[in-house]
This record gives structure tokens, C-alpha cells and sequence, in this order.
């Protein structure tokens, strides 16, 4: 482990324990350090061990994976502005999740979303996988991501257009915020097998990213295989970006800065960029959710509001960057 | 240690290389020239294994190349492509890691003793041994082409392959890079180079082979390969009285 994982594991865990002793109950800090160790009585503990740690813990996972496809994705296309947006997964994780709302699956069980969200977003990474195993270049990809951005975009406004009462709307509308408040750990034991996987199949792709850097000919002929390789890193992310968008709605630009930032920490190296992303993001996304949870506002800031509210601005620097020079 | 038989490969529907046959022995040291558009990056990929062979067959130590996988041809074959794409700000020392993927996919940092001792001393072969811990984007187009050529000698491949090495290259470091290459190849390796500079080739090769439209038009000893009659007619020059190369008017 590097040293700068070590560092980022410790900010991550210095974070988790804020977490806990911070939120709206006026719980002292030695109660809720009592509660920590399992003493002290069943409400504080219930609050700690069943609202806040699940809470950052879900805010944490969801950055980790947002952070790892991310990097992923950037490494693959070469491109510092890609995330699961851009190949269109987020969208449609989204949009499975809408219509699992707009159905009224949600009300039948509490685990509709999360599958229809991982659904979703398996039915846009089939395509572009099969695109990708026809050969389908950087570009294709890229292109295919905006085509199924738009058709989801699109349905999910036919989706709030005939939705059939205020509730199922206002539902939706807070989903598609972005948010990790009231998450239990069965919602995150739901998202867990896919993030868990998500996340091997990213890492593995680590060195054929590397060796990437040099051209798709090039590293065929270091040994490297492209096409597996791309293979890993769609499949990877778009588990990442569905079990991510199940938790806690879409959450955007956490995917593109993490990397962005981590970059010149790691010599610019795919693969090293990894494993900080997604600590990075983790900790941006749970420092992000204590600072909503102690603002003092007449209604909590919603999750992906407030990372938007920062990461859009960061994303237009990037992209403003880039018109200067090549990546 | 390399051979083709009758390799032809087309780009876009068109041929561009036809029928291509000659073999590298170990410790050979050719240099592969024609004009513009003859297919030598052509004929190269197809040694490297990165162009489809449509007809014909690559032997590599007298087995089929097509029936190696990606990294035990890797092992066996090192190319250094024309254009030499680096997406990412990579350092230097990483960049030459990635000669000696087949041998283990790791980061300069994440490489054994053998692995870092081998690029280090690929880096100081190719003179830019000053350049480690560098970022590659910040180096002249010159020492970018020096840390090219270290990712190639960095590998263990038996044979290497290198397409236009020379360019960009001033006028000490080309000559070095064709005593680096020389060295090279007597210590066992097979080396095919693809050159411009038909002085250079005649100089340091034991061996040229030339290429036109496609085809092998000449192979042999530089003095041998590079006739007079060969130089008129594919390169369209001519020896003038004081032994320079000019053009040969129309």
C-alpha cells in the first residue's frame, strides 16, 4: 500500500468516527462514544449504529464507487471528463430506478429500485459491451453513451409527465437528487455484491489501462490485451455506477474530480489512480453529507445538490483547461 | 529467429504489402528502406503482430506466429511503432516499465530488482538515464524519441523492430542509437530497422533489405543492395562525382 493510500485510509476512518458523533439529535459526545463502545442506553444506540454509521456508510461506499468507475472510465478513454455518465450507465441505472417508481414497484418491495437501478444500468453496459466485442473504438463508445443519455433522459420525462399522483413525483424528483439520508444496511448490503464485483473487475483492468496509455497497437504489442481490458472496465463500472445510483440517486462530477485531483499524486498513472480516486471520493462524498447534516437549514440539502453545487463548477475549470492543452 | 513467407497485408481494401519474404537470423542487424509508401511500417506490424496477414505466414524460432498468444509473442518480438502516442503526463521510469509488460505488468515503483535494473539500464543505453523522474510531456519531441527507444531495449526480446527510430533524433544521438542497436545485435538479438538515411544504413547494417510498391526489390550487403541502377530506379537518385546522393533529374 502506498503512503498516500495509508493517508487516505486514515482521513477516511477520521471521517467515519465525525460522522457518527455528529447530526441533528443533540447526543453528547461521551454518550456517543459510550453508544460507539455499545453501552449506554438503546435510543442513543439505535441513532448511532442504525441512522448515522449506515448513513456514512452509504455516502462513503457510493463516492468510493463513483470515484473507481471514474478513474476507470477516464483511463480507458483517455479522456479526463469521462464517468458512467458519459457511457450513458448512470442514466440508465436511473431510469430503471424511475420506472420501478413510476410502476409502483417500489411500494411492493423496498428492494425494487436498487435491482431495477442494477438492471438498468446492465442493459446499457450489454450494449456496450457488444459493441466493444465488435471492436467499437473510444469514440463509438462515447458516441453510444450520449445516444443512451438522451432515450433515458427522455423517458424519464415521459415518466414525470404521466406520473400518476403528486407522491410518486415528489418521490422521484427527491431520488433523482441524490441523497443517502434513512439508508439502512440492508440497502447497503443490497448494493454490496455488485459494488464488491464492480470494484475487482476495475482493478484487475489496472494494467492493461496502463499499458493503454500507449495506443491500442502498442500495447497489443507489449503483451496487453485492449479489447479484454475494455471489456473489464465496462463491465466494472457499470456494476459500480448501477449499485451506486440504487443507494443514493444520481450523484454527479464526484466521478470526474476525484481522479482529476488524485492525478498528479500517483505520476499520472492509470492504473496507480485507482484505489485514490476512489478513497478520494469516498471522502469528499461523506465529508459533503456531515456538512449538509450540520448546516443549519429549514430543509436538509439534498446530497447530489450539493455536489453538484461544487463539482459543476470544477468540471467547467477541467473542461476549460483542456480546450488549452491536450490532456 | 524471424521469417515471413509470401506475407501480404492490405490497409483499406488496397495491398500494401505483397508477397513479402526474407528471415532474420539471431544477430543479424538489417536495415528495411524503400520510399514513402513502399509498406515497411506495413511489414513491420505485420512481424509485430499488430497487422492482420491476409495471406502467407509469420514464423517466429520456426513456429507459427499466429498460434502465439499476445504475451508469448511479446516475449519473443519488441516493436517500436512510427507514432508513439503517450495519453497520459506518465514519468519516464513508467513509461520504459511498460517495455517489460509481458515479464510482469508492474509500475517502475512496483517492479522487482531485475525489472527496475533492466529499465535503468535500458534508460542509460538510450542516454537518457537524466531523464528518470521526469514527466514525459515535458520533454523535448528528441529525448521523448530517447525514451521510446529505451522502452524497447528495455524488453527481453530476442528480436527488435523499430520504425523510423531516427527522426527527431540530432545528429550524435542517431549515430549512438546505431551503435546502441549494433551492440545490440551482437549480443544476439535480431534487428530490423526501418531508415531514411541510406548513409546510416550503409554504415552500421550488415544488411539491407528494400522495399517498393509492396514488394522485397533488393536484399543484400548495403554496397550489394543499394546499386546505382536500384537507386535510380526506386529512389529516383544518383551518386554525383563526389560520391553525394542527388536527385536524378527528370
Amino acid at each position: 500500500m502506498s503512503r498516500l493510500t495509508i493517508f487516505l485510509v486514515l482521513i477516511s476512518a477520521a471521517l467515519f468516527a465525525v460522522s457518527a458523533l455528529v447530526g441533528t439529535a443533540p447526543i453528547s459526545l461521551g454518550d456517543s462514544l459510550a453508544a460507539l463502545a455499545g453501552q449506554d442506553d438503546a435510543a442513543t444506540r439505535a441513532i448511532l449504529w442504525e441512522i448515522r454509521l449506515p448513513r456514512a456508510a452509504a455516502a462513503f461506499a457510493v463516492g468510493a464507487a463513483l470515484g473507481l468507475s471514474g478513474a476507470g472510465l477516464q483511463g480507458l478513454l483517455q479522456n479526463p471528463l469521462a464517468e458512467p455518465g458519459v457511457l450513458g450507465v448512470s442514466a440508465f441505472a436511473a431510469l430503471g430506478a424511475v420506472i420501478a417508481i413510476f410502476f409502483g414497484l417500489a411500494a411492493v418491495s423496498s428492494f425494487a429500485v436498487p435491482v431495477a437501478a442494477i438492471l438498468g444500468a446492465g442493459a446499457a453496459t450489454v450494449l456496450l459491451v457488444a459493441a466493444a466485442m465488435r471492436g467499437a473504438g473510444i469514440v463509438t463508445l462515447l458516441l453510444i453513451g450520449i445516444g443512451l443519455s438522451s432515450f433515458a433522459g427522455a423517458l424519464m420525462s415521459l415518466a414525470l409527465n404521466m406520473a400518476p399522483n403528486p407522491y410518486s413525483l415528489a418521490d422521484l424528483v427527491n431520488w433523482m437528487m441524490g441523497s443517502v439520508a434513512n439508508r439502512s444496511w440492508a440497502d447497503i448490503a443490497m448494493a454490496a455484491p455488485a459494488l464488491a464485483i464492480g470494484a475487482a473487475l476495475v482493478l484487475r483492468a489496472g494494467p492493461g489501462l496502463r499499458a493503454l496509455s500507449l495506443g491500442d497497437e502498442t500495447a497489443a504489442s507489449l503483451g496487453a490485451d485492449p479489447k479484454r481490458t475494455r471489456l473489464l472496465v465496462i463491465g466494472g463500472t457499470s456494476l459500480l455506477a448501477g449499485a451506486s445510483v440504487a443507494t443514493a440517486g444520481t450523484i454527479g462530477f464526484v466521478g470526474i474530480v476525484a481522479p482529476h485531483v488524485m492525478r498528479p499524486f500517483v505520476g499520472h498513472d492509470p492504473q496507480r489512480l485507482l484505489v485514490p480516486s476512489a478513497l478520494f471520493a469516498g471522502i469528499v462524498l461523506l465529508a459533503a453529507d456531515i456538512a449538509i447534516r450540520v448546516l443549519p437549514l429549514q430543509q436538509e440539502l439534498k446530497l447530489g445538490v450539493a455536489a453538484a453545487l461544487v463539482g459543476g463548477p470544477v468540471f467547467i475549470w477541467i473542461a476549460a483547461r483542456l480546450g488549452k492543452s491536450s490532456p | 529467429m524471424i521469417s515471413v513467407n509470401g506475407v501480404s497485408v492490405s490497409l483499406g481494401g488496397r495491398r500494401v504489402v505483397e508477397d513479402l519474404t526474407f528471415a532474420l537470423a539471431a544477430g543479424e542487424f538489417a536495415a528495411l528502406t524503400g520510399p514513402n509508401g513502399a509498406g515497411k511500417s506495413t511489414a513491420l506490424k505485420a512481424l509485430a503482430g499488430v497487422a492482420a496477414v491476409e495471406t502467407g505466414d509469420v514464423q517466429i524460432d520456426g513456429a507459427p506466429a499466429g498460434g502465439l498468444n499476445a504475451l508469448a509473442r511479446a516475449r519473443r518480438v519488441a516493436w517500436l511503432p512510427q507514432a508513439r502516442p503517450v495519453a497520459w503526463n506518465l514519468r519516464v521510469e513508467d513509461v520504459v516499465s511498460l517495455g517489460r509488460f509481458a515479464e510482469a505488468p508492474a509500475a517502475y515503483d512496483g517492479m522487482g530488482a531485475e525489472g527496475r535494473a533492466a529499465v535503468d539500464a535500458a534508460l542509460a543505453k538510450a542516454d537518457a538515464a537524466h531523464l528518470a523522474g521526469r514527466a514525459f510531456q515535458a520533454l523535448s519531441g528528441g529525448e521523448q524519441a530517447r525514451v521510446h527507444l529505451a522502452r524497447l531495449l528495455a524488453s527481453p526480446a530476442p528480436c527488435l523492430l523499430l520504425d523510423e527510430p531516427c527522426a527527431v533524433l540530432d545528429i550524435a544521438h542517431q549515430l549512438s542509437l546505431m551503435e546502441t542497436l549494433a551492440a545490440e545485435a551482437a549480443s544476439g538479438r535480431a534487428v530490423l530497422v526501418v531508415l531514411h538515411d541510406l548513409e546510416l544504413a550503409a554504415r552500421y547494417c550488415q544488411r539491407v533489405i528494400v522495399m517498393d510498391a509492396g514488394r522485397v526489390v533488393a536484399d543484400g550487403a548495403p554496397g550489394e543492395a543499394l546499386s546505382a541502377p536500384l537507386l535510380q530506379r526506386v529512389f529516383g537518385v544518383q551518386r554525383s562525382p563526389t560520391g553525394q546522393l542527388i536527385r536524378r533529374p527528370r
